[in-house]
């Protein structure tokens, strides 16, 4: 191969090899939990999950936990509002879910997204369909939950984090 | 003067990549050989340049780049079409074994001229070959039977006929995808079966059939960026029926994928464990365990850039 066309290669690779990453927040914290908590008062209660704990939730929800630390508020007069990130195409998507006192979903907002396809999950009209949603709900794609054109992978795996975060109700903040 | 056009052409081209490069956003392919399921979502687009270098054979020098500019579009979630444009620039100068005149099925002992599948029939194989040409227009249909994020597996079929002066061909693949690690970990399989019908001098078309696989592994490091490996093994049958040759490739994949806008590059090193099976392939491709002759090359690397809309 020539000089020049090694250089023709290399010209269009060196552009690409430096790209900006695309960071859209569409929500801070404070703004997700006045959304979803109007009027109340949130305390921060970061959850750290001991082995013990990470196990069962993963063996409860049947989804691999990430992180072993879990942003979590109190929200007075009863309920949680929790910040957590799930993996997305190409970056992660972060959102919050809101429970109430008897750990069933509030309400979830998505935070972060970043994907070509699938805006549509910050709809509210997917969204509601988490709202009543307990650890004791089949939480699948398709079955409770309706997938979006295009967006499968981060469908599903906002779906997946939601049943997460009810296990991990369940077995870190119940008794708490 | 032919040197002055295809370097304005190149140009261009390198031009355009860096403009767009530089303007989009940020998505998608994670390989640059091997197809997953994944497919472009119904009512979108995409616009995808490919360009594949490939070079070096037993001798002499042999060097081509392939351009592809394919356009995509979702019928449906689940079933894609896609409009491509196939077209070469080739450099070849005593890159291929001359037979022997008193004996055609063998070769003269270091003896080589100008040959090789992109050089136009009719070409003075004494002297080097330089030219672009325009090969063929593809029309490409993917549809896929279940999706790797709600399945255990993902399986797409894709059909593909390509029309051109010198060579029209079918292409047929069974796509497989398996992931893993919250999809951050994507294994595919291609199981490919091609019937090409090549322009002899006489006008007459000669038929031959290509079974090949690819296979590639690919991990999400960090966000936006996946790296992998591939892996290519080709099977070439006279006139579809008789085996000629096995030659099999392996190399690094890397993908860049944003929101708007996608890129993978990925190179292939021939292995010296090619098998030739008939008398012409081992006299004429065969060398040191390498299948070259009209089909292989040593190195192939592979950029495909993709813009979504």
């Amino acid at each position: 191969m020539t000089k020049s066309e090694f250089a023709f290669i290399a010209l269009p690779i060196s552009a690409l090899v430096a790209p900006s990453t695309f960071a859209v927040q569409y929500l801070t914290v404070d703004q997700a939990q006045r959304a979803i908590f109007p009027g109340k008062s949130l305390t921060a209660a970061p959850a750290k999950l001991a082995p013990a704990q990470r196990k069962a939730i993963e063996q409860a929800s049947g989804v691999r936990v990430l992180h072993d630390e879990q942003q979590v508020w109190r929200v007075s007069g009863g309920g949680w509002f929790i910040v957590d990130e799930v993996v997305g195409k190409h970056e992660f998507i972060t959102y919050a879910v809101g429970l109430n006192a008897n750990g069933s979903v509030k309400q979830i907002e998505v935070m972060d997204y970043r994907e070509t396809y699938g805006g549509e999950i910050r709809n509210e009209n997917w969204r509601a369909q988490f709202v009543g949603k307990t650890s004791q709900s089949p939480l699948k794609l398709d079955r409770d939950i309706k997938n979006i054109s295009g967006a499968t992978l981060s469908c599903r795996h906002i779906t997946d984090g939601v049943k997460r975060l009810l296990a991990f109700y369940e077995i870190a903040l119940k008794r708490s | 003067m032919l040197c002055i056009v295809c370097m304005k052409f190149r140009l261009a081209i390198a031009v355009s990549l860096l403009i767009c490069a530089s303007t989009a956003q940020s998505h998608e392919a994670i390989f640059a050989w091997t197809y997953t399921t994944d497919l472009t979502p119904k009512g979108h687009g995409e616009f995808e340049q490919w360009i594949t270098p490939r070079w070096e054979k037993e001798h002499g020098s042999y060097s081509v780049i392939d351009f592809r500019e394919e356009f995509e579009y979702g019928i449906t979630d689940d079933f894609q079409i896609a409009l491509y444009l196939n077209h070469h620039y080739v450099y070849a100068n005593d890159d291929i074994p001359v037979a022997n005149p008193v004996h055609p099925k063998r070769r003269l002992p270091s003896v080589y001229e100008t040959g090789g599948e992109d050089v136009h029939a009719g070409h003075n194989p004494a002297t080097p070959f330089g030219s672009y040409h325009f090969e063929s227009v593809s029309f490409e249909s993917i549809y896929r039977l279940l999706s790797p994020y709600k399945a255990p597996i993902g399986l797409a079929l894709y059909f593909e006929p390509s029309v051109g002066d010198q060579e029209s061909e079918l292409e047929w693949k069974i796509l497989l995808q398996k992931n893993w690690l919250e999809d951050r970990l994507v294994w595919a399989l291609n199981v490919n079966y091609e019937l090409e019908f090549e322009k002899e001098e006489e006008g007459e078309w000669e038929r031959d059939g290509v079974f090949e696989w690819f296979t590639g592994i690919s991990y999400r490091f960090i966000r936006n960026w996946s790296a992998g490996l591939e892996f290519w093994n080709h099977h070439e049958f006279a006139d579809a029926t008789v085996h000629e040759h096995s030659a099999y490739f392996i190399g690094p994949t890397i993908h860049y994928g944003g929101q708007r806008w996608w890129a993978s590059i990925g190179f292939l090193r021939q292995l010296p464990t090619g098998q030739a099976f008939n008398q012409d392939n081992k006299e004429f491709a065969a060398h040191d365990g390498y299948i070259f002759g009209d089909e292989h090359e040593e190195y192939y690397v592979r950029l495909k850039v993709g813009f979504n809309f």
